[in-house]
């Protein structure tokens, strides 16, 4: 069993805190689109601890970006610019989670300090973080002070329409999370890629090691 | 002797009857002049020439039959007249045109009361130009010149014989406002601003009225008194200023009224709300070519008619501004103190919310008051919303129905395809040596 450092401390950082945020931004997100359903807290006490930790995730991606831009780890998120090598390398990935999983064949993807990511992963977080996650801060500061932003708001087409991407990409989310929670568990142990998070430290076997 | 001493008794009983006839006679002469001078003493501070009308025009019952058969009081209470503005004036100053050789003035007939207001307010015009100014720019001349015959002219507020000085006027009648707006004057008596017995002015202004719904001289007015409102506001309540823009202030503090949305047709270039062309309407034409039963705008309808006004010229030049407003204009004025105003966030941002049952869709009319056309309630929360009532969204009140279905097949997804990811894994490692494979750790 080797151990390998694929999670810098700024990396682990600023995932632990998104993970908290997210989590309380999709919650207080339910509670402010479906009052009267959900009553976990105040229309306005959920409104504004959306904004107030929308700000601070705000902060934190900025952690993960200037990480990743001083550091040459940012090698993880390099896009493999073979349309070709790319796609069979995701097909491989797909077929091992849809099939060769369950018959216990190894991962094909094998983590290394500079390919964290499989193939399907690389693809996802590329759009995840550099978009979605984008997207969501923009149109939240938006709707945050819809008159402070109403010229940009009406230029994007009025307020339905930067609300409706942000519910979008909400959506998304709500059901990634789950996924994302699960995908942790199927390292060589269910904690192996949970506990990796914590120590910085993935330990590879020759025929396992998976996705976060 | 005895003959002459009755004689004499039966003159002086009689010479005192006399006295306490011419005694009496007396008395009463002198009540008379009292009552006399205490009536004229009002008058007194006229000029001579107008006591001179008076002493005709103070005669009950003088009137005068118009062409169109309905009579006009020729009666001027002259105590009234010494107490108006216009005493210093004078009868003259306005009544001009009459003289002692052509009066009474028989030879061309008046039409009817109606016509002769209209025809008296050029003589107000003349010393009061600025006035009349701001009159022309009102929700009445607009009326009037529309040929409504309810819309005041000057002496339908300001009766002409008593005009009374601006600080004069009564708010707790309502005066002259009521005379036409009762029922609101009636809801306005009880609320806030009613009990301490505010003028009608104070809002709405007294001769530049204008139509309650369009402009923001309202909320101007509102805000002209309550200046320290909006930092009150932000104190509370997340994004005050656009509820500012998209709420009007009865919306929570008539808080009894119903409340309804109006989508106003907005011009995103000229920054401004959609009027008539002066002279060809255009708006319910296309309203009934896209809604022909009458039945309300559906999304698509809606859709339809925005398209309509956008196809000549700029592409989204007229988009769709909402604004949630109370049902009635009686409701706008039941204002309550703010410690009973809506303050639960509850009351419009949840599904079914009552603000959203009751939608429309207006224009600025050629008076200046909105023309609005039914819709349903659909519209707020139909997908093609998106692009038609771009403007206008209540978080959680006006959700979009496709995106919750979208919401709950992503949590479910979420959700089942790791459950039934791991029943297959599950399945695998039971009947793993079976199927040939190797135990998943």
């Amino acid at each position: 069993m080797q151990r390998i450092y694929v999670h810098p401390l700024p990396v682990r950082i600023w995932h632990w805190i998104n993970a908290l945020g997210f989590v309380s931004m999709i919650v207080t997100g339910f509670q402010i689109r479906y009052i009267g359903l959900i009553d976990l807290m105040s229309f306005r006490t959920a409104v504004v601890v959306h904004d107030w930790i929308g700000f601070v995730l705000i902060g934190n991606f900025f952690i993960w970006l200037l990480f990743y831009l001083f550091s040459d780890k940012i090698r993880v998120y390099h896009p493999e610019l073979s349309p070709m090598k790319h796609f069979r390398a995701s097909f491989r990935q797909a077929m091992y989670y849809g099939y060769g999983i369950f018959k216990g064949e190894p991962n094909p993807h094998h983590v290394s300090v500079y390919e964290k990511f499989n193939s399907m992963q690389s693809m996802s977080y590329q759009v995840i973080m550099l978009l979605l996650v984008p997207i969501q801060f923009w149109t939240g500061v938006l709707l945050w002070d819809v008159k402070r932003f109403s010229g940009m708001i009406d230029l994007l087409g009025g307020v339905r329409v930067v609300d409706t991407a942000h519910v979008l990409i909400f959506i998304f989310f709500s059901g990634f999370i789950f996924m994302h929670i699960y995908l942790a568990t199927l390292g060589h142990t269910r904690m192996a890629h949970i506990e990796s998070m914590f120590t910085g430290y993935e330990e590879i076997e020759e025929e396992h090691g998976d996705a976060r | 002797m005895g003959g002459s001493r009755k004689v004499g008794a039966a003159a002086s009983a009689a010479f005192h009857t006399d006295l306490m006839i011419a005694a009496w006679l007396a008395i009463a002469l002198a009540m008379l002049a009292v009552t006399s001078m205490s009536a004229r003493a009002a008058d007194s501070a006229l000029s001579q020439l107008d006591q001179q009308c008076l002493a005709c025009h103070s005669a009950k019952g003088l009137e005068m039959k118009l062409a169109d058969g309905d009579k006009i009081s020729l009666q001027v209470d002259g105590a009234a007249f010494a107490k108006s503005v216009h005493s210093k004036i004078g009868c003259a100053v306005c009544h001009a045109s009459t003289s002692f050789e052509n009066h009474p003035p028989i030879k061309t007939k008046i039409a009817g009361s109606r016509a002769y207001s209209i025809e008296r307010t050029k003589v107000c015009d003349t010393c009061h130009a600025a006035i009349s100014k701001l009159y022309e720019g009102s929700i009445h001349a607009s009326l009037f010149r529309d040929g409504n015959t309810w819309a005041p002219v000057c002496t339908d507020c300001h009766s002409p014989h008593a005009v009374k000085a601006k600080a004069a006027y009564e708010a707790s009648t309502g005066a002259p406002c009521s005379k036409c707006h009762d029922p609101i004057f009636k809801a306005y008596a009880s609320s806030v601003h009613g009990q301490a017995t505010l003028a009608c002015s104070s809002c709405h202004n007294a001769h530049d009225v204008s139509p309650a719904t369009t402009g923001d001289q309202l909320k101007n007015a509102c805000l002209g008194c309550h200046q320290d409102v909006l930092a009150a506001h932000q104190k509370w309540l997340p994004n005050a200023k656009q509820h500012f823009d998209a709420v009007s202030c009865p919306a929570c503090h008539s808080p009894a009224a119903k409340r309804k949305v109006d989508l106003r047709l907005y011009d995103n270039v000229a920054q401004e709300r959609v009027a008539e062309k002066e002279g060809v309407p255009e708006f319910e034409s296309r309203v009934r070519s896209v809604d022909a039963k009458g039945a309300g705008l559906d999304a698509m309808a809606l859709h339809s008619l925005l398209r309509g006004f956008n196809r000549e010229g700029i592409d989204n030049k007229t988009t769709l501004r909402g604004r949630l407003e109370v049902s009635t204009g009686v409701e706008a004025h039941q204002l309550t103190r703010s410690a009973q105003a809506i303050r639960d966030c509850a009351k419009c941002h949840q599904q079914g919310a009552d603000p959203f049952q009751s939608v429309t869709v207006s224009i600025v009319g050629p008076d200046g008051r909105p023309v609005r056309a039914g819709a349903k309630p659909e519209v707020l929360n139909s997908m093609i919303s998106v692009d038609s009532v771009g403007g206008f969204y209540a978080i959680g009140g006006t959700r979009i129905k496709l995106l919750d279905w979208l919401l709950a097949l992503a949590v479910l997804g979420g959700i089942g395809a790791p459950l039934g990811h791991m029943t297959v894994r599950w399945l695998f490692k039971k009947y793993a040596k079976r199927i040939g494979g190797k135990e998943d750790s």
